[in-house]
């Protein structure tokens, strides 16, 4: 059971966004440069998180993207459902499915379902301004050391 | 983000397994048509189960599996390692990480490995089978009523 790799650089590529657009507007170019995540790929994530209203764009010689809310108001799972679909770690907890099996007395369900409320509640509960925070923290901590150092 | 086949069947058979096995070895064509997985497919998941001491084949006309360990000896986590090798959301990731990387692993996949490890190893085959019991000797008994 694996996060696939557009999740992991989705995270990445919002927290990147946002943490450079005080006011201006990112390319993906930007983006890439940074993360060294493929133009190519960013596409593709950026136009999921698009739909799902996490980004907003503006067209043209001057356009790029910003948050389309407050990075308080954006959490992991919004980014990561936007890439990924649901979490649920098996198809039968979101959509019917025809294993067969009543879905009501199927213990391994419901043992599966237990698994899906723990990834939902991390990651329903971390937001992307944590996420931010915690990133300049860990800089900080780095330019500290360093300075220590000197 | 999926569960394999594998791990999924394959645990739904070993509920299965347990729960037919106290009046001796169950058969895998038995299993297949209760649990509507190919037969083909099954022998393949036993095959792994056996040879990671889970289950013990019987030989014979009349052959099958039995538990080779108490339900309440093994959890649940054990039988998925064997099947899907370990549960980890993301693989180890290199060190060498840029703050934002660190963030994420620290906040988000880290959180998300230990809760799952800690829910899959808290739960033993028997509470599966236990609670198995209870969904399905309750249907009957509303069958019963109807």
């Amino acid at each position: 059971m694996k996060i696939s790799t557009k999740g992991i650089y989705a995270l990445e590529a919002v927290m990147d966004l946002a943490m450079h657009s005080e006011g201006e507007l990112v390319t993906i170019k930007d983006i890439s440069s940074r993360t060294e995540i493929s133009e190519k790929y960013l596409e593709r994530i950026v136009g999921a998180l698009k739909k799902k209203n996490i980004l907003e764009s503006t067209r043209g010689k001057f356009g790029g993207y910003r948050l389309g809310a407050e990075a308080k108001d954006i959490n992991v799972s919004h980014i990561l459902m936007a890439v990924e679909g649901d979490l649920a770690p098996v198809e039968c907890l979101t959509m019917t499915t025809d294993c067969g099996i009543d879905p009501d007395c199927c213990v391994t369900r419901i043992f599966w379902n237990g698994l899906w409320e723990k990834i939902k509640r991390i990651t329903d509960n971390t937001t992307l301004q944590q996420l931010i925070d915690e990133s300049e923290q860990i800089t900080k901590e780095k330019i500290d050391a360093l300075e220590y150092y000197i | 983000m999926k569960v394999s086949t594998k791990g999924r069947y394959g645990l739904r058979a070993l509920v299965d397994l347990a729960y037919h096995c106290v009046d001796g070895h169950v058969s895998l064509v038995q299993i297949a048509e209760r649990q509507k997985i190919s037969l083909n497919y099954l022998e393949q998941v036993f095959s792994t189960l056996r040879k990671a001491g889970i289950v013990n084949s019987v030989k014979g006309a009349q052959g099958g599996y039995v538990l080779a360990i108490e339900p309440k000896d093994i959890t649940v986590g054990e039988i998925l390692r064997v099947l899907e090798g370990e549960f980890n959301i993301v693989d180890d990731l290199d060190q060498n990480q840029s703050a934002n990387q660190t963030a994420i692993r620290r906040l988000v996949w880290e959180p998300i490995n230990s809760e799952v490890r800690r829910y899959i190893y808290s739960t033993r085959l028997n509470d599966l089978v236990r609670e198995h019991r209870m969904l399905n000797e309750l249907s009957d008994e509303n069958m019963y009523y109807i």
